[in-house]
């Protein structure tokens, strides 16, 4: 029972879209240098990805597979389009900085390959549990790398000014998310690591004490 | 001296280096050097094929219905999709199944609909750019960048999933850190 709701809450911790699968990876690199960016690619992902694998998974699954990952793509450039023009009400400073990485998000692996291997083999209510958690684990990671970037680089947190004495320019560069993200998950993994290793040690100490 | 003008300016216009478009697909591929050559040349067809579509597309498009433009795209690379699987099984039919792996991994990804939308805004930006021939000379830029960084990754490759690299940055994060300091160098270039 354990097992199968920690695979449930893999998607924000031990199996993470971005840190682990390296999916989704070019927003988080270009985007990710405001919390602004963030919030409008947060709604975006979350929206599209959601709705699109959603209704994806109604799909005959005796459909070939490059038919059945056309209509995927399919499904969510529909999705995309009122989801576009709720944002451009919401965020619509944000929505010109994102410029082509807004309609990218429709085509994310979570969704057009992820979503075969992984969501739509399980039971539904399983399904939209999960797919929720990577959702989640996706915008955890968008938002923390957007805050640290931002208030690195531009020394301010939702475009007010924080009082940092040393600016790191780069980090607001395409390069800067690249090497950013790269020490994120490396950390990600050591932090995950040491987390086995205790839950190994704490249930062999639970079987050693039978 | 121009030659180098020419190679400073292909650098400077990689969409993976510059703007991270199909990143992730390079990381899918990246586990062998042969599926990481085969996926960047099936994403230099696409992505050249692509662009002449695109260039339909947006001439013909009216502006009050831009919020189609995905779905267009979409289309036109899900057909381009099944033609491509189609030529290979009737070209090499004893090939195909080593084949379509790449041509399955470079359909849909931001490397390709990225460089759709990477130039339909060059075009809106500059109305000069506005012909097929640039089109597609812009996909096939794109497509050739993505193999040269495909090749500046297979020369560290090894060495970045070596078991001299801390376990905790073997592979993907190396990887990553890797493309970020070549980034760095490109970026200096512009």
């Amino acid at each position: 029972m354990n097992e199968r709701r920690s695979r449930i809450f893999d998607g924000v911790l031990g199996d993470n879209a971005v840190l682990s699968g390296l999916m989704v990876i070019s927003p988080v690199i270009i985007c990710g240098n405001t919390v602004k960016n963030a919030e409008a690619l947060i709604y975006a992902f979350s929206a599209i990805t959601f709705l699109s694998v959603l209704i994806s998974s109604f799909v005959p699954k005796k459909l070939p597979y490059t038919i059945k990952v056309i209509i995927y793509a399919i499904i969510s450039s529909i999705v995309y389009m009122p989801v576009k023009t709720a944002a451009e009400k919401f965020y619509p400073d944000s929505i010109t900085r994102i410029g082509i990485y807004f309609p990218l998000l429709a085509v994310n692996s979570l969704i057009i390959l992820q979503s075969e291997a992984r969501f739509f083999k399980m039971k539904k209510p399983r399904m939209i549990a999960s797919l929720t958690f990577y959702i989640i684990g996706f915008d955890a990671v968008m938002l923390l790398t957007a805050f640290i970037r931002e208030l690195l680089a531009y020394g301010t947190i939702r475009s007010k000014m924080a009082d940092v004495n040393t600016l790191i320019s780069g980090l607001g560069e395409p390069f800067g998310g690249f090497i950013f993200l790269g020490l994120m998950c490396g950390a990600y993994r050591k932090i995950r690591s040491m987390a086995k290793k205790e839950d190994n040690t704490g249930s062999d100490l639970n079987v050693s004490g039978k | 001296m121009y030659l180098v003008n020419d190679i400073i300016a292909f650098l400077a216009a990689n969409l993976i280096l510059s703007q991270a478009l199909g990143t992730s697909t390079l990381f899918v591929a990246a586990d062998s050097r042969r599926k990481l050559v085969g996926t960047a040349c099936c994403i230099t067809i696409f992505t050249t094929i692509g662009s002449a579509a695109a260039y339909f597309i947006n001439k013909l498009l009216p502006s009050e219905y831009k919020n189609f433009t995905l779905l267009l795209y979409v289309l036109t690379i899900g057909l381009l999709y099944i033609g491509l699987l189609s030529a290979v099984y009737f070209i090499t039919p004893e090939r195909f199944e080593k084949i379509r792996k790449y041509i399955h991994l470079s359909a849909f990804n931001c490397a390709v609909i990225g460089t759709l939308f990477t130039m339909e805004q060059k075009s809106a930006n500059d109305p000069s750019l506005m012909k097929l021939g640039e089109y597609v000379k812009f996909g096939l830029e794109a497509g050739l960048g993505f193999i040269t960084a495909a090749l500046i990754l297979t020369a560290a490759f090894r060495k970045l999933n070596s078991s001299k690299v801390p376990s905790s940055f073997r592979g993907g994060p190396a990887i990553l850190i890797y493309l970020g300091i070549i980034s760095m160098a490109v970026y200096s270039l512009k």
